[in-house]
């Protein structure tokens, strides 16, 4: 069942469209994309065309057999105990974008407090951030609270209030940069204000978005988001965003001159990570989704030991944690590291997604 | 016994201080005075400092002595400018000439690690034709150095310095990735941004010997803007926290409070170690080599006071021409006033740079070039500069300081000609080691004064395309040392060759800024760092094939 949602079509479609320009330098992966079932192509509309008007036959016997046994198999993979109902796993799926979003929105508020303090307000729309992920986190933790199936009104406001003001902030980020002398510079990306940030926030938003449309399905239904299986469309989401994040850190870690070896590790691992998702979500296959699962999890614990790192970058500026009060600001900065958590997370919950949606 | 590192010496009983802990000592290797070490090296700073960290490396014995204190920067320096004039070479010495120099902070140091404890940190390649000027530029002398080999040899200081600087250098043929990132450009610098783009000409952050992020025990650069009274945080990388910790390990001595007075030779004229002074008293240090690198006016003085019946005009002298074509470099300055607050002293002096009039030869009434970059002058030089060129004093000057913060200004290192005229003579005078002090000669020639000229109206303009007002000129002021053992190919006109090997005794060798031949419109420190380097390799190449 699906249900016309303009705003997040348009926000995904953005989303996709970044990804698409990331892709650009890479022809092949385009190519895949485009053979993916995300973008329907003209031989999809006309097959879909077709089958309203001349149903296909049925599957041939062999074919039914495959899938018997493959459902066979999995049954007897795991133990009854285990083995929830599509509701069940659903429902949990949904929580878990709940709380990644919940994670999300308090890395944003953190580290928009930390930075545009720094910043010293001089904007006022730098207070923007920080109220609306204040609300964007009280409102999953709601969701996350809140064992009822179905969507909530008001958190699904504002989720969508989150996605477009961290549109609006990539707008007002980007005039920042431009602005300056030597407009779009090496040393603007490094020092002005941070390009990739405000996407988070839109990313809290889309994966909360998600999680209300992932809840709102009748029993025995699967979710769909514009058209596609959800746990498909929030894998993808996840992709983009662990992606985006990659480039941030990448930015921000050249600019530190990889001066630690650690500094590399954010660029290596979640980037497997986030291709591994991507292919689940292009063409999930037991394989891909058990190898995503596994590098979803290290990028998790990465997100989480980054903060680790960034406590003992913060230890190495003038003064250490002595002085706190100018390196907290001046040091690595210690929210950012868990977006990746945060993303991995959702990711893990929309691979379950997947794979409840692929079992059927 | 006291720790003031200006009265005794700290480099001691077998143990040096650790320049990157609050009293930290770091273990030395000490040399016997009888024992003829391979290579005696008079001064620390960026030639001498260098030359003892590689040639330590290639496992030569070295013994490195500096007239000056031995600094734990985290200890001993304040933030105070007249406090930190204990930086500067401030003895006694005369000038002279049609434009007397002023001595001390921006040509001098008097500190292991030499001036570099106290430079701007402006860390730049030469132009590559400004090796050869005489044969591709048509003004002063050819240098014997090929740019190919100095461009690897400047590779390899700025990797060991760690230089922040631009992902991309406008200027120039293509040169490795600085190591780290160009610092934020402060207010200063972006003014000069404007003007750059306003008059269409490039800009970029200035490569920097500070770091932007942590290296070591050195934390990134805090933006305090006291760089040039000396880094008390450990970002700057000076030679003293960066090739001397290096040439300790390595097993090199450094003697601090060690003053060398005369370089001794024996009757084959060869040379046989340095008389100084240390610890209330002179003493003899036996080497297999020495090397003079107490920068422009200290290494000729050095040479002229080591005159013996055998070399009556002083050591390595035959040419005639140790202590002259002394070069200084034009260091004048436009300044003007923003509407917006600057405040200029905020990070590094010289965030941002343009090498416009390096790298164009055309529009030029003049031969050389000069760079000019942003300024950022503490109070107390900023008040010196309002009263001795604008004549401010009392109340206007007080008004005048109100605006500070307000004030901003662009400044030249500019290339002078090598003149013979301008020179470094012993005066009849003695210092208080009871050596002969230094006259230091100085006059600008014709060409000089167009570049000078040409610099100021130009960037005049670039302030006011940036939308200063109140314009005005610093017409006098001067800045690094170069030349007065100039290298070269031929033993009649120069002192050293490409090796800084006198010409005249084969086992002295002269290795700093004395050996420039021209100085360019750059910061001379990085070129230095680069000839030590390579004067390192080749001592190594020779040593091998048994030239020592």
């Amino acid at each position: 069942m699906t249900r016309a949602d303009p705003t997040l079509d348009l926000i995904a479609n953005a989303a996709l469209a970044g990804a698409a320009v990331l892709l650009v330098a890479r022809p092949r992966l385009i190519a895949r994309v485009a053979r993916s079932p995300l973008l329907p192509t003209t031989r999809d509309v006309a097959v879909a065309a077709a089958r309203l008007i001349a149903p296909p036959a049925p599957p041939p016997l062999h074919w039914r057999v495959a899938k018997v046994r493959e459902l066979a198999r999995l049954v007897g993979k795991y133990s009854p105990a285990r083995l929830r109902s599509t509701r069940d796993i659903v429902k949990k799926a949904a929580r878990r974008l709940n709380g990644s979003t919940a994670l999300l929105a308090f890395l944003v508020l953190a580290d928009s407090a930390v930075e545009h303090y720094r910043g010293s307000f001089a904007n006022r729309a730098m207070y923007t951030p920080l109220a609306i992920a204040a609300l964007t986190l009280a409102g999953s933790v709601f969701g996350l609270a809140d064992a009822r199936p179905n969507r909530h009104a008001v958190r699904d406001g504002i989720y969508a209030v989150a996605a477009v003001t961290g549109l609006a902030g990539l707008c007002f980020h980007a005039y920042n940069i431009l602005k300056r002398p030597g407009g779009l510079s090496w040393l603007n990306l490094f020092y002005a204000a941070p390009i990739g940030a405000p996407f988070a926030l839109t990313l809290a938003g889309l994966l909360g978005r998600g999680a209300e449309r992932v809840r709102d399905v009748l029993p025995r239904r699967r979710p769909t988001i514009l058209g596609m299986p959800a746990g498909r469309t929030l894998a993808a989401v996840s992709a983009v965003g662990l992606a985006g994040t990659v480039g941030e850190a990448g930015l921000l870690h050249f600019r530190g001159a990889f001066q630690d070896p650690a500094m590399v590790l954010p660029v290596t691992v979640p980037p497997v990570a986030a291709a591994l998702l991507g292919a689940a979500a292009l063409r999930p296959t037991l394989k891909t989704n058990r190898l995503a699962r596994r590098w979803l999890k290290l990028t998790a614990l990465l997100g989480m030991g980054g903060v680790g790192f960034h406590i003992f970058g913060v230890a190495r500026n003038m003064g250490g944690w002595r002085n706190w009060s100018q390196n907290v600001l001046n040091g690595p900065p210690l929210p950012a590291p868990p977006s990746f958590t945060g993303l991995a997370l959702a990711g893990l919950a929309a691979l379950s997604l997947i794979e409840d949606e692929t079992d059927a | 016994m006291s720790d003031n590192p200006e009265h005794t010496p700290r480099a001691l009983d077998g143990r040096a201080p650790d320049v990157l802990r609050p009293g930290g000592w770091v273990p030395m290797r000490q040399y016997d005075e009888d024992d003829a070490v391979d290579f005696a090296i008079v001064g620390t700073g960026a030639g001498g400092g260098t030359l003892a960290c590689k040639l330590a490396e290639y496992g030569f014995s070295v013994v490195a002595l500096d007239a000056g204190p031995y600094w734990r920067p985290l200890d001993d320096f304040a933030s105070d400018e007249h406090h930190q004039a204990k930086l500067y070479w401030t003895d006694e010495r005369i000038v002279d000439g049609d434009n007397p120099l002023q001595l001390g902070a921006n040509n001098s140091g008097k500190s292991v690690g030499g001036s570099t404890v106290h430079f701007a940190m402006v860390s730049l390649r030469f132009r590559p034709e400004w090796f050869k000027a005489r044969s591709k530029l048509g003004y002063g002398v050819d240098w014997p150095l090929d740019w190919r080999e100095m461009w690897r040899y400047y590779a390899e200081v700025e990797n060991a310095l760690k230089i922040s600087g631009p992902v991309n250098y406008p200027w120039g043929p293509k040169r490795p990735r600085y190591p780290y990132r160009a610092h934020e450009v402060n207010a200063a610098g972006l003014v000069l941004a404007e003007g750059a783009e306003a008059l269409g000409i490039a800009w970029s952050p200035t490569p920097l010997a500070t770091v932007s992020a942590p290296r070591g025990r050195s934390p990134p650069c805090v933006y305090r803007g006291m760089c040039v009274i000396g880094c008390s945080t450990n970002a700057k990388q000076s030679v003293l926290i960066t090739w001397l910790p290096r040439a300790l390990k390595a097993g090199a001595e450094i003697r601090d409070l060690a003053m060398v007075g005369r370089v001794e030779h024996d009757k084959s004229g060869r040379v046989t170690g340095v008389r100084y002074h240390r610890r209330g008293r002179w003493r003899f240090q036996r080497a297999k080599n020495v090397v003079v690198a107490g920068y422009s006016i200290e290494t000729p003085r050095l040479l002229l006071n080591s005159a013996s019946s055998r070399y009556p005009d002083g050591l390595a002298n035959s040419s005639g021409l140790v202590g002259k074509n002394l070069m200084v470099q034009a260091n004048q300055a436009v300044w003007g006033i923003m509407e917006r607050e600057i405040r200029a002293y905020k990070g590094p002096p010289s965030l941002a740079i343009t090498e416009h009039w390096n790298y164009t030869d055309t529009g030029k009434d003049f031969f050389g070039g000069y760079a000019y970059m942003s300024q950022g002058p503490l109070p107390l030089v900023w008040s010196g500069v309002e009263s001795s060129e604008r004549g401010l004093w009392g109340q206007p000057l007080i008004d005048e300081m109100e605006r500070y913060n307000h004030q901003v200004g662009l400044k030249i290192v500019g290339e002078l000609m090598p003149q013979e005229r301008n020179r470094v003579t012993l005066a009849d005078e003695r210092d208080q080691y009871g050596l002969p002090i230094s006259r230091v000669t100085y006059s600008y020639c014709d060409n000089d004064k167009r570049l000078i000229a040409h610099s100021l109206a130009f960037m005049r303009q670039a302030l006011e395309a940036a939308g200063a007002t109140e314009i005005w000129d610093e017409t006098d002021d001067t800045c690094h040392l170069n030349g007065t053992a100039r290298m070269g190919d031929d033993p009649k006109t120069s002192v050293v060759n490409a090796d800084c090997r006198s010409w005249d005794i084969p086992n002295l060798w002269i290795c700093d800024g004395s050996v420039f031949p021209t100085v360019g419109g750059v910061n001379p420190s990085l070129t230095i760092q680069a000839i030590a380097c390579r004067t390192a390799d080749r001592i190594k190449a020779l040593a091998a094939r048994n030239e020592l």
